[in-house]
C-alpha cells in the first residue's frame, strides 16, 4: 500500500505516513459507500412518490373517461335534461350556458385586465406596487367569497345594480372578478417580455405612445397574452362556486343571460350529490365533457403560444 | 477623462426648423396619448373598484351578524339557524385540519416528484410526464369533487378506513365508525386537487436552477442526492415556497369539491374519520336556504371569516417571497 514514501525520511515516520493515507483512504471509501447508498435510497423514495402522485392523477382521468365515455352519444349532447325517473336527456343547455357565461366574462376581463396590465407595466411607485399585490392576494381569494359577493351586489332585490333576480350575467360577472387577477397579471408579465430596445426605438421613432404600445408591445407579447387569457378561461369555465348563487341552474334551454342559466359544473354538483345512479351518469357525461373542453383550451393555450413564437422568431 | 472633454464641446445650436414646434404642440395635443392614459386609468380603476367593492360589500353584509353576536360568533357551538348561531369555531378547525392533511400529504410527494422529473428521469419521461402534470393541474375541482364522492369514496369505506384503524401508534387518529365521507377523504381529495400545482410549480423553479451550481456540486464528489440535496432544493426555495403557499390557499378556499366529501356535520370531530365541515363547505350548504336578514348575514360572515384566514395566507406569502427576492438578489 505505501508505495510512494518521503526521500530520506525514517522508517518509523514513513510508516505513519503510510498508515495515515490508509486511513484517509478507507475513510473516504467508507464515506462514498454510504452517501451512495443514501443516494439510492433517497432517489428510490422520489420514484415512490412519483408513483403515489401519479396512481390518483391517472385514476381520477381514467374513470372519468371510462364512465363518462358510457353516457356520451349525441343525444346527450342535444337535448334538454328531462325530468326525474324520465330515462334519457341531455345537457345541451349547460353546455351553451358554460360557453356563453364564460364568453360574457371574458368580455367583461379581458379588456380591463389588459388595461390593468399596461397601468402596471407604464407606471411604477407605491400605487403600482400596491395594485400588484393586491392583484397577487386577489388571485388567491376563495372563489365562493367571489361568488357571493358577486350575489350580494347583482342578486337580492333592490340594489343599485341588481336583477332582482338569479342571472346568467350575475355568474358571469362573478367569473369576470376571479378572471381578473389572473388576466393583469398574465398580461404584465407577457408585457414584461417584450424588451425594453423595442419600445424605446418606437418611442425615438417619433411614433404616439398609444400607437408603439399597439404595434410594438401587444404585437410581441401576442403569444404571452393568447396563453394567459385562454388559460384564465380554461380556470373559469370549470369553477361552480361562483355559479352556485349566481347564474343556479336550470333544466330549462336559455339563452339570454338575464335569466337563470345552466352551467356544467353545476349539473355535475346537483347530478353527482344525488343517490340515483341515473343522475349519477349523468354527472360523469357532464365531467367528461367539462374535462375535454378544459383541456382542449390548455392544450389550445400551449401550441398558440408555442405557434408565434416560432413565426416571432423566424421573423 | 472623456467624459470632461465631453462636456467641453459647447451644444450645437439648434435651429427650429419651421414648423417644427407646432409639429410637437399639435402632437401633443392629439387625443391618442390621452386615450390610452384614460384606458390605463380605467383599467387599473376598475380592477381597484372590485376589489374596494368586494372587501366592502361582504363587509357590509356580514355587519348585522357580527354586531348580533359579538366576538362570539367565534364559538357558539352549536349550529341552529333559526337561532343565527353557527359554530363558526368547528368549521375554522375544520378547514385547518382538512388543509393540514392535504399539505402533509401533498408536499412531500410534490416535490420528490418535481424532484424526480427535472433531476433525474431521463428526458423521455421527465418531458411527456411534465406535460400531463401541467394539464391535469387544470382539472376542474368539481370533477376531483365527483371522483372523490363516487369513486375515492367507496373505496375509503370499505378498504383504507377499516386499514387505518389497525395501524399501530397512529390508530388513535382514526377513531368512530369507517364511512367514506369523512376529514381524512376530504383531505385527501384536496391533497389529489393541489397535487400537481405543486409539482408542475417545484419542477418549474427546480428547472430554473442555473446547471453550473449543479456542475459545483457534482465536481465536489457529490452524490446525486447531494446535488439534489445541497444544490437544486436551495436554489428553487423561493419557488417550492411560493408553491406551497399557492397550495395553502386553495386547499382553505376550496369549497365545492370538500363539501362533497367531507360528510357535512357540525359537531366537533373527534377524529380524522369522523365527518366535519369546513368554512368553505358550512358557506354552500347554508347559503342558499339562508333567510334575508340575520340568517344570511351570519353566512356572510363565515365568508368573511375565510376569506380574511385566506388573505392572511396570501398575504404572508407574497411578503415571504417578496423579501426573499430582494435578499436574494443583493446577495454577491
Amino acid at each position: 500500500m505505501t508505495s510512494v514514501a518521503v526521500p530520506g525520511a525514517p522508517a518509523p515516520v514513513v510508516a505513519a505516513i503510510g498508515a495515515r493515507r490508509d486511513y484517509v483512504r478507507e475513510r473516504a471509501r467508507r464515506s462514498l459507500a454510504r452517501r451512495r447508498l443514501t443516494s439510492r435510497v433517497a432517489v428510490g423514495l422520489c420514484v415512490v412518490a412519483v408513483a403515489i402522485s401519479l396512481a390518483p392523477l391517472v385514476a381520477l382521468v381514467t374513470d372519468t373517461v371510462s364512465r363518462g365515455v358510457r353516457v356520451l352519444s349525441a343525444n346527450f349532447l342535444t337535448h334538454v335534461p328531462t325530468p326525474p325517473g324520465i330515462p334519457g336527456g341531455g345537457i345541451s343547455n349547460a353546455i351553451v350556458g358554460s360557453v356563453i357565461i364564460v364568453a360574457l366574462a371574458s368580455a367583461m376581463a379581458i379588456p380591463v385586465g389588459i388595461a390593468a396590465a399596461l397601468f402596471l407595466l407604464e407606471r411604477s411607485g407605491p400605487i403600482a406596487n400596491a395594485l400588484r399585490l393586491v392583484a397577487d392576494i386577489m388571485a388567491g381569494v376563495p372563489s365562493i367569497a367571489i361568488g357571493i359577493f358577486a350575489f350580494a351586489v347583482l342578486v337580492p332585490p333592490g340594489g343599485f345594480l341588481s336583477l332582482g333576480h338569479y342571472s346568467g350575467l350575475a355568474g358571469s360577472a362573478a367569473l369576470a372578478v376571479l378572471m381578473l387577477p389572473i388576466v393583469v397579471r398574465a398580461s404584465e408579465t407577457a408585457m414584461r417580455s417584450v424588451p425594453r430596445d423595442l419600445w424605446e426605438a418606437g418611442l425615438a421613432l417619433g411614433v404616439r405612445r398609444s400607437r408603439v404600445v399597439r404595434s410594438v408591445v401587444l404585437r410581441g407579447a401576442l403569444p404571452g397574452l393568447v396563453t394567459g387569457n385562454l388559460l384564465a378561461m380554461a380556470r373559469a369555465v370549470g369553477e361552480t362556486a361562483p355559479l352556485l348563487f349566481t347564474a343556479i341552474g336550470t333544466e330549462l334551454f336559455t339563452a339570454s343571460p338575464l335569466q337563470p342559466m345552466a352551467a356544467m359544473p353545476l349539473v355535475i354538483y346537483e347530478d353527482g350529490t344525488q343517490a340515483l345512479p341515473a343522475a349519477q351518469q349523468i354527472a360523469w357525461g357532464t365531467a367528461l365533457v367539462l374535462l375535454t373542453l378544459v383541456l382542449v383550451l390548455s392544450i389550445v393555450a400551449r401550441l398558440v403560444a408555442a405557434r408565434l413564437n416560432r413565426q416571432a422568431g423566424r421573423v | 477623462m472623456t467624459s470632461t472633454l465631453l462636456e467641453e464641446v459647447p451644444p450645437p445650436r439648434l435651429t427650429p426648423v419651421a414648423g417644427v414646434n407646432e409639429a410637437l404642440q399639435r402632437r401633443r395635443a392629439r387625443p391618442g396619448g390621452r386615450v390610452y392614459a384614460a384606458l390605463r386609468w380605467a383599467g387599473a380603476t376598475i380592477f381597484a373598484a372590485v376589489v374596494v367593492g368586494l372587501v366592502v360589500s361582504l363587509l357590509t353584509s356580514s355587519s348585522q351578524a357580527f354586531a348580533h353576536s359579538g366576538i362570539g360568533f367565534f364559538w357558539s357551538g352549536t349550529y341552529s339557524p333559526s337561532k343565527d348561531q353557527y359554530p363558526t369555531g368547528v368549521f375554522i378547525v375544520g378547514t385547518l385540519v382538512t388543509t393540514a392533511v392535504a399539505v402533509a400529504l401533498a408536499v412531500p410527494i410534490g416535490i420528490a416528484t418535481a424532484a424526480f422529473l427535472s433531476e433525474v428521469a431521463p428526458r423521455w419521461i421527465a418531458t411527456p410526464l411534465s406535460i400531463a402534470v401541467d394539464l391535469i393541474a387544470a382539472v376542474p375541482s368539481i370533477v376531483v369533487g365527483l371522483w372523490g364522492l363516487l369513486v375515492l369514496s367507496p373505496a375509503f369505506a370499505h378498504h383504507v378506513e377499516p386499514f387505518l384503524k389497525t395501524v399501530p401508534v397512529v390508530e388513535w387518529l382514526f377513531h368512530g365508525t369507517a364511512l367514506g365521507p369523512s376529514m381524512l377523504l376530504a383531505g385527501v381529495v384536496l391533497a389529489v386537487m393541489i397535487l400537481p400545482t405543486i409539482v408542475a410549480l417545484s419542477r418549474a423553479a427546480t428547472a430554473s436552477v442555473d446547471v453550473a451550481d449543479r456542475e459545483a456540486a457534482r465536481a465536489l464528489g457529490g452524490t446525486r442526492w447531494q446535488v439534489i440535496r445541497t444544490a437544486v432544493v436551495p436554489g428553487a426555495r423561493t419557488g417550492i415556497e411560493a408553491a406551497v403557499f399557492l397550495a395553502i390557499g386553495r386547499a382553505m378556499g376550496e369549497t365545492i369539491a370538500v363539501a362533497m366529501v367531507i360528510g357535512n356535520s357540525y359537531t366537533i370531530p373527534h377524529s380524522l374519520l369522523s365527518p366535519g365541515s369546513t368554512l368553505g363547505s358550512a358557506i354552500i350548504n347554508n347559503f342558499g336556504e339562508a333567510n334575508p336578514g340575520l340568517d344570511r348575514a351570519s353566512v356572510m360572515g363565515l365568508v368573511v371569516v375565510l376569506l380574511v384566514i385566506t388573505a392572511l395566507v396570501n398575504v404572508g406569502g407574497q411578503l415571504l417571497l417578496r423579501s426573499r427576492t430582494r435578499t436574494a438578489g443583493t446577495r454577491p
